[in-house]
């Protein structure tokens, strides 16, 4: 029993599996990206937060009490599935976790064949994540929408040979990348069926660099559009919805639409193309979902509650006015000490101005 | 045959835009076998490569990867040239120290905005990633710099930005530096929050705000 949380006519799975259905709900689903601070809920530390299921799982469901947002989305950090490959990582007492840069463990062009298939259900890391999952999905899997979390094939590489490395190698050494994408989407093709397998109603990919400041849309497609392709089709095929997440600004929508057919798209800003959010939901609204799209750092740290409320408003008017998919979301992570009253401030907006009646 | 020096310093420039290091090379020391001037090379031909390099990139012509070859073939001709560059003809610059702030080590838009500002002729120290709040202040302090660049990719780090801000003010030697703050969770309002100087979008925008910043406050930063 929850002594915060008031009842309402849907549960939160019900709401965001209409919403994704684009069926009627009795308001917007809300789910502020609060990931990695829900740690703070529970008074732990992050580096352990980040390393043990229990103490995860027991921090998302406090956190959740709390806040009250609809999903959980499983961001732990972008080096789960690095690490598990062999990267090594350096973990910050109160920061996410990241690769030892000094300590690459893919060094020179010549080392794509060190990346060999291993087990997500056995390897240290990617199963803390399938257990967080089984956790979340054990305690509160029949009310609350439980997302899981893929870092792309890329992204993941990026982490074991280093962003600047591997953009150069792209150029440089295509066939090696390619081989070694194709060993590392083999693997996150059984992580992706272990999620669904351990409750995950849906599975959300990040593809960070199908983005124009990142890369051009044809090279992201060489790279990562038949890879994500395989990953998406396992996920469907498992039984649960296929998300996109991804931060980067001006994200090829049309692209990533043709390699994944995601039912939603979480972004931080408009798609490739859409000079606004006004365009953004005029283009894509009636073709995929919107996830998004506050600024997470302005909606945890520079925003009161009621700017935050003001913001939401404007955002669920924006997105109704153009009969457009929209789940109202922070563009990216909610900030590790952003101000959790904010998160809870964006779900009280959805009750406010997010209802279909208004 | 005498050697045609603009007609050199365009194809150095031609060799940054192709991507071509290994020409970057061969050019750089024919400009130094020719005893041609170091430092007109450098900013005939290095430079407008590179800042060709950086227009196609706003245009989105080229992307991050290639601008990465471009700027590594820069810096392996600014590496053959710099040496040659005769005593007094290297102009003082505004300097800057940059870097990705703790907890990050997502260095390609720090990258991206130490090759624009090097190649609009700042001098730029440049402390990598995952640096502390407090190593940036003592960098800044040691090498008289006027500039504090700081970049994150997450909103998991941001908040080390504020604490450079905080110690420069705890010192009393916050008006002694501008402080420029970018990255994909970065904002203005943000900067405005934490009293940066500063926050520019993109590369470009922060060589702009830089420029802008020593117009509107060049005396009382030198």
């Amino acid at each position: 029993m929850s002594l915060i949380q008031r009842n309402e006519e849907l549960t939160s799975l019900e709401r965001v599996g209409l919403t994704l259905q684009r069926k009627e709900v009795d308001r917007i689903p809300a789910i502020p990206l609060v990931c990695g601070a829900s740690y703070r809920v529970l008074g732990t530390r992050y580096d352990k937060w980040s390393q043990d299921a229990e103490i995860a799982t027991q921090s998302l469901l406090a956190a959740q009490e709390l806040i009250g947002q609809d999903a959980f989305l499983l961001l732990v950090d972008l080096s789960v599935e690095a690490a598990d490959f062999g990267q090594k990582l350096v973990f910050p007492k109160y920061s996410t976790a990241f690769p030892d840069f000094n300590n690459q463990y893919i060094q020179t062009s010549n080392e794509y064949e060190k990346i060999k298939k291993v087990n997500p259900r056995e390897t240290k890391r990617m199963k803390q994540v399938i257990d967080i999952i089984k956790g979340l999905s054990k305690e509160k899997g029949n009310e609350v929408a439980i997302m899981g979390f893929i870092y792309g094939p890329l992204g993941v590489l990026s982490q074991i040979r280093g962003h600047k490395d591997l953009f150069v190698d792209l150029i440089k050494h295509p066939e090696e990348v390619l081989a070694a994408v194709d060993v590392i989407t083999d693997v996150l093709v059984e992580y992706a069926i272990a999620q669904v397998e351990a409750g995950a109603h849906a599975v959300c990919v990040d593809p960070l660099y199908s983005s124009g400041t990142i890369l051009r849309n044809t090279t992201w497609e060489k790279f990562e559009g038949p890879y994500l392709k395989r990953i998406t089709d396992a996920i469907r095929t498992a039984g649960a919805g296929v998300a996109i997440h991804n931060c980067g600004d001006g994200v090829y929508f049309e692209e990533v639409i043709k390699w994944a057919n995601p039912v939603a798209i979480s972004v931080a800003y408009p798609a490739h193309g859409s000079k606004n959010w006004e365009e953004h939901a005029k283009n894509w609204g009636d073709k995929v979902i919107t996830i998004g799209c506050s600024d997470p750092a302005n909606t945890g740290l520079v925003f009161t509650a009621d700017e935050v409320l003001e913001d939401c408003k404007n955002q669920i008017e924006l997105f109704k006015k153009h009969n457009a998919g929209f789940i109202l979301s922070t563009g990216c992570e909610f900030p590790l000490n952003g101000n959790l009253l904010n998160a809870a401030a964006m779900v009280e907006a959805s009750r406010r101005y997010g209802r279909s009646n208004n | 045959m005498s050697i045609n020096k603009e007609e050199l310093y365009k194809k150095l420039a031609e060799s940054i835009v192709d991507m071509d290091e290994d020409l970057t090379i061969e050019i750089s020391k024919q400009v130094i076998a020719e005893g041609l001037d170091a430092y007109d090379a450098i900013v005939n031909g290095l430079t407008v490569g590179m800042n060709q390099a950086g227009k196609l990139f706003d245009e989105e012509e080229y992307f991050v990867p290639e601008l990465l070859i471009c700027s590594d073939a820069m810096y392996a001709g600014l590496n053959i040239l710099k040496p040659h560059i005769k005593v007094g003809e290297n102009v003082t610059k505004r300097k800057a120290v940059i870097g990705v702030i703790e907890g990050d080590t997502h260095d390609i838009g720090k990258n991206l905005v130490k090759i624009m500002l090097e190649t609009g002729g700042y001098d730029i120290i440049d402390l990598g990633r995952d640096v502390l709040p407090s190593t940036f202040v003592e960098k800044a302090k040691a090498e008289k710099a006027e500039f504090i660049v700081i970049s994150t990719l997450m909103t998991t780090t941001m908040e080390g930005m504020n604490e450079v801000i905080e110690i420069l003010v705890e010192e009393n030697i916050r008006d002694d530096y501008k402080v420029l703050i970018g990255g994909g969770p970065i904002s203005q309002g943000y900067a405005d929050k934490i009293g940066a100087d500063g926050y520019a979008e993109n590369a470009a925008e922060a060589v702009k705000l830089a420029n802008r910043l020593v117009v509107a406050y060049g005396n009382e930063i030198e």
